[in-house]
């Protein structure tokens, strides 16, 4: 009875000292937040339709204007994946790029109609892989329609090659990853206020005062880890309303929860223990208020950028993928893709998660070894 | 019977691998004694890094490892009982600065095991002790210097101690409140409260104490009573000597 007294009250006083910490609300709420949105619209042009969602300014330069030349040029122009974009006269050709007015440029040389010189391409040096793919191909299309005299070569190839993936798996939309990402990496960074009012409370002597009062240390150490494990779990679903309803509207990004919404609950919770262990192991690594922001910032950063939060896991190389597997943030990160857009079982999830229950533990385990209350 | 007993104490923050690594250990506290008289007020002395506070941590359960034993009115420690009987009032501001004197003080109740009405009617008569009853709605970061030494030390006194621990309470703070911190004291030690005092201002200590023990490097160098010194920082600086302690 005594102990569920102090316990609630230590809670109490936790979560009031938190919440009248403007900081502490901008570095958990907002930030994540500002992160989605921002991160969301970054992304955008990485996952858009490279066919539909962006149009490519292309510079056109016909040196032939034969009728095929003339037709091709035509064809281009009618695509809705590029937009014509003049330059002006004098403006050297070898240097296009340079000016980022123009990301390609489409030479069609005399004697192109003859079948003599080939149709040119020129790409910006740092224009994306997955664009210049599709411009190839669209290219490759239309000079094919053009020499060969096909009135449309996409109705005879579609006889040969169909795609029947369903509408809303098309593209995944850059919101389904930066939701669940920031919000695990604000979940990580409760690290910082955690291990800042241990630390305190350490230095500042009101340890020293519990203690007179023969509070029991464990009842102390639960009283402050329960409410960062409950703002853990606001954040998440913070951020997932306002992911999943809030920002689709301002965005204009489509984001699906999946069909097993109720995954959602074990993920969430054993990623809130790993975000906390993470802070408990700080907040006893940690001598000094500097090593405990540094640390904990480090920390959350670098296991972010392994885990697949600032650049997406398939975007990595495969060594990159497989060094990922040691950030907590990566196995946090796929199970709430395996909710959101696989659509998976639990026994798919339920690895992923053992394998964050082990890390909470390890950092529970190492804390409660080095803490030096006594 | 005596309010507290200390006998052979020694303590090290060393560990003991740090004995073969360094060549020996550094003592906070060597074979260190000391008694304090139930009713007076005792004055602890000693340069900085003389083994004041840790002695402090130590009677107040927060540091264990030591060896020797000591006695708390007459229960042999560590004794959970007995420990409630200590008030402390750490040299820092040992208090929660996001938080209202009310709401910490309530904290502190719950943490001391008294009921909700001990704890309203206990504040109330602390604040008023230490003069902040017009600002106990007041967020603690809110207060002045000494406003938040005179609260450190309500909240020593929230659950009624019989041993008031209280190290360099006046530091820092103006006269006006070191004098109201002064009138507390005499106050709470006429009303049967024995206080261990651990200051730097002799002029304090010899105000307010009736005996004094000096100590430095961990070991005891004088215990006795204040009538007998003439001079109080005199006799202090033959003592420890005049050497700086920046060590």
């Amino acid at each position: 009875m005594i102990i569920k007294r102090q316990l609630k009250e230590i809670v109490k006083k936790e979560m009031l000292i938190m919440l009248r910490d403007k900081q502490t609300i901008l570095l958990l709420f907002f930030m994540p937040l500002a992160l989605i949105f921002f991160m969301t619209l970054a992304f955008k042009g990485l996952y858009a339709d490279k066919i539909y969602e962006k149009q490519i300014p292309t510079v056109i330069e016909n040196e032939s204007n034969s009728p095929k030349a003339n037709l091709l040029e035509k064809k281009i122009l009618l695509n809705k994946l590029i937009k014509r974009v003049e330059l002006p006269p004098d403006m050297d050709k070898d240097r296009i790029f340079e000016y980022g007015e123009a990301q390609v440029l489409v030479v069609i040389p005399k004697g192109f109609e003859e079948g003599t010189k080939p149709v040119e391409l020129y790409f910006d040096p740092v224009f994306d892989t997955g664009y210049k793919i599709a411009v190839r191909s669209m290219m490759t299309g239309l000079t094919v329609e053009v020499v060969m005299g096909i009135e449309n070569i996409d109705a005879i190839v579609g006889n040969l090659i169909t795609e029947k993936t369903k509408k809303e798996m098309d593209v995944p939309s850059p919101l389904q990853l930066t939701v669940p990402a920031y919000a695990i990496f604000a979940m990580f960074f409760i690290a910082i206020p955690m291990s800042i009012g241990f630390l305190k409370e350490k230095n500042d002597g009101t340890l020293q005062r519990l203690f007179t009062y023969c509070v029991n240390p464990n009842v102390i150490a639960l009283g402050k880890i329960i409410p960062y494990y409950i703002i853990n779990i606001i954040q998440f679903v913070l951020m997932l309303f306002i992911g999943a309803f809030i920002a689709p509207y301002v965005l204009g990004i489509p984001f699906q929860m999946g069909t097993h919404v109720w995954h959602l609950i074990p993920v969430t919770l054993v990623v809130a223990a790993a975000t906390t262990g993470f802070g408990v192991l700080i907040a006893t690594l940690a001598r000094t208020l500097e090593q405990t922001s540094t640390l904990a910032a480090t920390g959350a950063i670098l296991m972010g950028a392994l885990g697949g939060i600032m650049v997406p896991h398939f975007v990595m190389s495969h060594a990159m993928q497989k060094l990922a597997m040691i950030s907590p943030i990566f196995w946090a990160h796929q199970s709430y893709l395996d909710v959101f857009l696989r659509n998976a079982e639990f026994s798919t999830i339920l690895p992923k998660l053992a394998v964050l229950s082990l890390f909470a533990l390890a950092c529970f385990y190492i804390a409660g070894r080095r803490v030096k209350w006594m | 019977m005596k309010a507290l007993e200390i006998s052979g104490m020694s303590f090290s923050y060393n560990s003991p691998a740090d004995k073969l690594t360094s060549g020996g250990i550094e003592y906070a506290l060597h074979n260190f004694s000391m008694s304090v008289d139930k009713g007076n007020i005792h004055a602890l002395l000693g340069p900085n890094g003389a083994g004041k506070t840790t002695l402090m941590k130590i009677v107040t359960g927060v540091l264990r490892g030591y060896s020797g034993e000591f006695f708390v009115l007459g229960n042999r420690m560590p004794d959970n009982t007995a420990l409630t009987s200590i008030g402390c009032a750490p040299q820092a501001i040992s208090l929660y600065m996001p938080l209202t004197a009310l709401e910490n003080l309530h904290f502190f109740g719950v943490m001391a095991n008294l009921s909700d009405e001990q704890i309203s009617e206990r504040s109330d008569y602390v604040l008023a002790q230490t003069g902040l009853t017009d600002h106990a709605k007041k967020l603690v970061s809110a207060y002045s210097g000494g406003m938040q030494r005179r609260l450190n030390l309500a909240v020593a006194l929230l659950h009624s101690p019989k041993l008031l621990l209280l190290d360099e309470p006046t530091v820092g703070v103006d006269p006006q409140s070191r004098h109201h911190i002064y009138e507390t004291l005499i106050k709470l030690n006429s009303s049967g409260i024995t206080i261990l005092l651990s200051t730097h201002i002799m002029e304090e200590a010899a105000r307010l104490c009736s005996n004094v023990t000096l100590l430095d490097t961990g070991k005891t160098i004088f215990d006795g009573s204040m009538s007998a010194i003439e001079n109080l920082e005199k006799f202090f600086l033959e003592k420890t000597g005049r050497g700086l302690r920046d060590n």
